[in-house]
């Protein structure tokens, strides 16, 4: 069960600036929702632990995300995949670009996420909302945090 | 673990239960009325209905705790005495109105809740549209809402 | 005909416990000390299992035991089998993968169990499953039958290249050729037999016990046919000897073939069982069953008719891929081939029929007989072949299929079978009158007039039931002979009971049987009763499928009861000092020929067993009596199906507005119980036609995988029907009994996609004909004339 999304938000903060923020464990933590742990391992790599309810199926998902396709301060490619136990799996990145605007930084992602499992088979329908929802928070949140909120 | 009392078909019942226990599992296991059946584990197929206050629900999505000092009525409670039917039983044999039997207790149930809110002289369409809640996968259901209107004109008797 | 005798709509003997909620179902039985199985399942349709740890789940409160595919290998439990070998047309065997209860090393579909949780309740042993952690390496998976076999696609088992299981032909393919080159006409389809989920509503369950005092395992289980399970459980699988095995299966809450199969959870509960010293319970979730059932149809054909410049047929030709999921459940390999391309003909007499068949391997649950089993899909071919065919030549589709009738007896058609009986002009006539097709015009019109489109779809189906003659089937593959065996007890106070091989779901044998008993032996229905479904107490058998427990189990049935009168007679002689020549007997009373002397049934059986009339080297003593039936040929119901339907221009929503049907079962034992089985089949037919399908993603992720997404018929999916019946006899049993149990389902599907694309003026549908697809296709329809205009 494979969905995609783009999506982009202006962010009112040097590219430097955001560039930092999307390396820093401890913005990404705050911001990711549901997101329980987030312990960086390395430069690029982090061990996390998220609850995420769909539908029926609530689930804490225990996996690795990587960082790869580093190009500072221009954007990464973040994935990771999430297993959640008896409810399943989910995985996926995102593409994410920064680029100079309007004296700020437009933040452009492209996010390919699938799920399997009981998530796929009770949660599919509302796959795609939630996703939706999540990236959305997520960088309502990140905006937050940019903006020094 | 938790206590809970409740009516179950007229008789007082108590029960130390875990706390995600549903109402169906509580009747099927801790009192062993094994007639409430569960086909379905989303809600859908109405296997499960029984009569809480008098109203039909699926008990597969009540927890038991819930039911403190609820009267609960199940297919084994309904008929009159241990040698009759209910009317509602009776039209679901005379009408063949079942097969493997396994859905036949929630249909049953339904059908009186059916028969509360909509009265004696219920037509097909209506007698559809109700049974929505309750899958049936061996009748093709034909028979069960001829069960269903016979069995609410026998209630009016 | 008696009050409860043949022909009688007698009220069901087992309705009171059901009505009355004491129907005794698996997961009802209660053991001592009794334990709960969980299992760990795939989320990935492919993969490599690196590392199963269980070593936090077992220190979970609760946990007995947790078992993986590892240790099954270590206690060499034996895999799976599919018991019909099927050749490939090159000869070479069918190729087989290995299919154990718990997988090893690799999973093949979402839902393929890799660990079993034995706990003390079941919110326990979810708790510990849920603590398994299970490292896979994910491979690429496919799912559609129809890329199974591409260059890239996955390879899913070692040593079977292309996910080919077998490539099958049946028929003269040169001839066919030749045929289609003489042809004037020639229709042709491509057709998706859509993928369905049985979902019988009571769900699979298991409940195995050991008894370490005598070495004895005893299995409840939802099955179809406990003593086949003992068997392929005993022989293949070597959880313990036959003898040491007891099979029972009390009510069962639906099957329709769903519960044929011998499933890997029956064979882990058994070994867990004795590993255990405890009981041990599964019952299936309804999100485990959409995952562990084996599913149904699934095929993908390309189909042509060749027609003359009258309308016969003259030839049908059909290639097919077959879609039997990750493993080979245990009759798979028969349903694409045997059940399906044999009933290529329809009521039809067709010169030259081709077929072939591919069967692959693919990341989905396995998939195996359900409710018609190959029939409903051969149904599908024929029927849209011969309706789209009438359509494109401008003939009336009923008028095309009767020049095309099969109409002398018996009739040898191009793919093995051998119809011996059928009226198919009756049926069709009468179902016409049913359904007053001569007023459709007008009701056509009435519907225009309030923007609905209104059509009228036939199906005149046949199958092959009464499964089957055992030489026939042996010689086309089976592992297994498909007689029944029937044991006749009369006790010493004249009450008789019944032991019969075969297996009821729903099906009523307690009060159908009983029925030819009472009328047999004119004793009443009350004293008679039927048992079933226990190996330690009835003979061994073959269970309840392919509508044969009329046709072969009560067969043998009546072969037993012709033994007991026989018997009987010889009792009575002795008891009234006649002859045995001179003893005759009606209606419960043997009389002596020419004298007024005359025993009861009663005394009699007491006679039997009291002996005191005859000395024993003279007469054995009791009254009981065992027959195995062998049929002499499949049995060939068959009729005519109409359905109309009036569909919303607007919303594409498809509405049944009539349905009509007249089948010709044969011997009708009780015609109330013949009539439910008829409109449960319509039922399942009407729900693959609109409703049903099992969707997977091209992941190998089930998407309709719970009755939120797969969308059963409910109550106001469905008309009422109307129903008639023409009879002739089947020459292949003494009852002349046909069977009943999967017509429905056959011949549905094709009647209502008939119906729907003569509503909407076009072929282009896809089941199921959800309001989507046929808004869909009238957009295409409609852009399609305009462009043209």
């Amino acid at each position: 069960m494979a969905m995609t999304m783009t999506g982009e938000v202006q962010l009112p903060a040097a590219k430097e600036t955001v560039w930092a923020m999307l390396n820093d464990a401890n913005v990404l933590k705050a911001c990711i929702p549901g997101c329980e742990e987030l312990d960086k391992l390395s430069d690029t790599e982090f061990k996390a632990v998220a609850v995420s309810k769909i539908g029926p199926v609530k689930a804490r998902f225990k996996g690795n995300v990587h960082l790869t396709d580093l190009d500072p301060p221009n954007g990464y490619k973040i994935s990771g995949e999430g297993d959640g136990g008896v409810a399943g799996f989910a995985k996926g990145g995102a593409t994410v670009s920064l680029a100079d605007k309007d004296g700020g930084t437009l933040l452009t992602y492209n996010v390919e996420a699938q799920i399997g499992g009981k998530l796929a088979q009770l949660g599919q329908r509302l796959v795609n909302g939630a996703a939706k929802k999540m990236a959305d928070d997520f960088f309502a949140n990140f905006a937050k945090a940019v903006s020094g909120g | 673990m938790p206590k809970v009392s409740m009516t179950v078909n007229g008789k007082p019942v108590t029960g130390n239960i875990e706390e995600r226990t549903l109402l169906v599992q509580f009747l099927r296991e801790n009192l062993r009325l094994t007639g409430t059946h569960v086909g379905c584990d989303t809600s859908q197929c109405g296997a499960c209905v029984v009569h809480v206050n008098g109203i039909a629900m699926k008990s597969c999505t009540l927890l038991a705790l819930q039911m403190e000092g609820a009267s609960i009525t199940t297919i084994e409670g309904i008929a009159p005495s241990p040698t009759e039917l209910h009317p509602m039983q009776e039209a679901f044999r005379e009408n063949h109105g079942l097969q493997c039997g396994y859905c036949t207790p929630g249909m049953i149930m339904s059908a009186l809740d059916i028969v509360r809110r909509k009265g004696h002289d219920l037509d097909e369409h209506t007698i559809r549209e109700e049974l929505d809640g309750n899958i049936c996968r061996c009748t093709g259901y034909h028979n069960i809402v001829k069960a269903v209107a016979a069995g609410a004109r026998a209630m009016a008797k | 005909m008696t009050a409860t005798g043949i022909g009688a709509a007698v009220r069901r003997k087992e309705d009171i416990r059901f009505i009355t909620g004491k129907g005794q179902y698996t997961d009802d039985v209660v053991r001592p000390g009794e334990t709960r199985a969980v299992f760990v399942r795939s989320p990935h349709a492919h993969a490599k299992i690196k590392r199963i740890d269980t070593a936090e789940a077992a220190r979970m409160p609760g946990v007995v035991a947790i078992l993986t595919g590892a240790d099954l290998a270590n206690d060499k439990i034996g895999n799976l089998i599919c018991g019909w070998m099927i050749h490939s047309k090159d000869g070479s065997p069918m190729k087989m993968a290995p299919h154990p209860a718990i997988a090893s090393g690799k999973v093949n579909h979402v839902g393929d169990a890799v660990a079993v949780v034995i706990a003390e309740t079941r919110a326990q042993g979810r708790d510990a499953a849920d603590k398994v952690k299970v490292d896979y390496e994910e491979l690429p998976a496919v799912a559609d039958p129809a890329k199974a076999q591409a260059k890239d696609a996955p390879q899913i088992h070692a040593d079977i290249p292309n996910n080919t299981i077998y490539q099958w032909s049946l028929g003269d393919e040169k001839a066919v050729g030749d045929a289609f080159r003489g042809a004037k006409h020639v229709t042709r389809l491509d057709i998706v037999n859509n993928r369905l989920v049985p979902n019988a509503i009571e769900p699979r369950a298991a409940l195995a016990e050991y008894d370490a005092g005598t070495d004895n395992l005893t299995l409840w289980n939802t099955s179809q046919n406990p003593h086949v399970a003992r068997l392929v459980i005993s022989a293949f699988v070597g959880i313990a000897p036959e003898h040491k095995l007891r099979v029972i299966a009390p009510d069962v809450g639906g099957g329709f073939g769903s519960k044929i199969f011998i499933y890997p959870e029956e064979v882990v509960c058994l070994w867990a069982a004795r590993k255990t010293g405890r009981p041990v319970k599964w019952t299936a979730e309804r999100s485990e069953a959409f995952l562990t059932d084996a599913h149904g149809r699934d095929h993908v054909t390309h189909a042509e008719m060749a027609f003359d410049g009258d309308g016969k047929i003259l030839a049908l030709r059909a290639k097919t891929i077959a879609n039997l999921g990750a493993y080979m459940s245990t009759f798979s390999s028969s349903i694409p081939t045997y059940l399906y391309a044999t009933l290529l003909s329809g009521q039809y007499g067709i010169p030259q029929i081709y077929c072939e068949v591919d069967a692959v391997y693919t990341n989905t649950v396995p998939v195996d007989a359900y409710r018609g089993a190959g029939r409903p899909e051969a149904t599908f071919v024929v029927e849209r072949l011969v309706e789209v065919g009438a359509r494109e030549m401008g003939l009336d589709p009923a008028d095309l299929r009767k020049r095309n009738f099969i109409k002398q007896f018996p009739h040898q058609t191009p793919v093995i079978m051998a119809y011996d009986a059928g009226d198919y002009n009756a049926s069709l006539k009468k179902a016409m009158e049913l359904a007053d097709v001569k007023g459709f015009g007008k009701r056509k019109r009435d519907s225009a007039r309030h923007g609905k489109l209104r059509g009228l779809g036939y199906s005149t189906y046949i199958e092959a039931c009464g499964i089957a003659p055992s030489q026939a089937v042996g010689s086309l593959g089976a592992g297994v002979g498909l007689w029944e065996s029937a044991e006749v007890r009369v006790n010493p106070t004249g009450s008789v009971e019944v032991l019969t091989g075969s297996h009821a779901h729903g099906q009523g044998h307690e009060t159908t049987f009983a029925q030819l008993v009472s009328e047999r032996l004119g004793i009443p229905f009350e004293n008679i009763s039927v048992l079933h479904g226990d190996t330690d107490k009835v003979q061994f058998g073959m269970g309840t499928y392919g509508s044969r427990s009329g046709a072969v189990g009560m067969s043998a049935i009546a072969q037993a009861l012709d033994k007991v009168i026989a018997k009987a007679k010889k009792v009575a002689a002795f008891m009234m000092e006649a002859s045995e020549g001179d003893i005759e007997f009606k209606d419960g009373k043997f009389t002596v020929a020419g004298t007024d002397k005359s025993a009861a049934w009663d005394d009699v059986a007491l006679n039997a067993y009291i002996a005191h009339k005859f000395t024993g080297a003279e007469l054995e003593p009791g009254l009981k009596e065992t027959s195995f039936y062998d049929p002499t040929n499949f049995t060939f119901p068959a009729g005519c199906h109409i359905c109309e339907v009036e569909v919303d221009s607007e919303t594409g929503r498809t509405e049944i507005v009539n349905w009509t049907a007249v089948d010709d079962f044969g011997t009708v034992i009780n015609p109330m119980i013949v009539e439910g089985q008829v409109h449960g089949g319509i039922a399942q037919g009407v729900g693959q036609a609109l409703l049903e399908g099992a969707v997977y993603d091209k992941d190998g992720q089930l998407v309709s995988g719970s009755f939120m997404d797969y969308s059963m018929p409910r109550a106001h999916d469905l008309p009422s029907f109307k129903l008639g019946l023409t009879e002739t006899k089947s020459p292949s049993n003494p009852l002349g009994i046909k069977g009943c149990g999967e017509a429905g389902a056959i011949a549905a599907p094709a009647a209502v996609i008939n119906a729907i694309t003569d509503a909407i003026g076009t072929e282009q549908i896809s089941m199921p004909a959800t309001a989507q697809t046929v808004w869909s296709a009238l957009q295409r329809a409609n852009a399609a004339r305009q462009a043209a205009e």
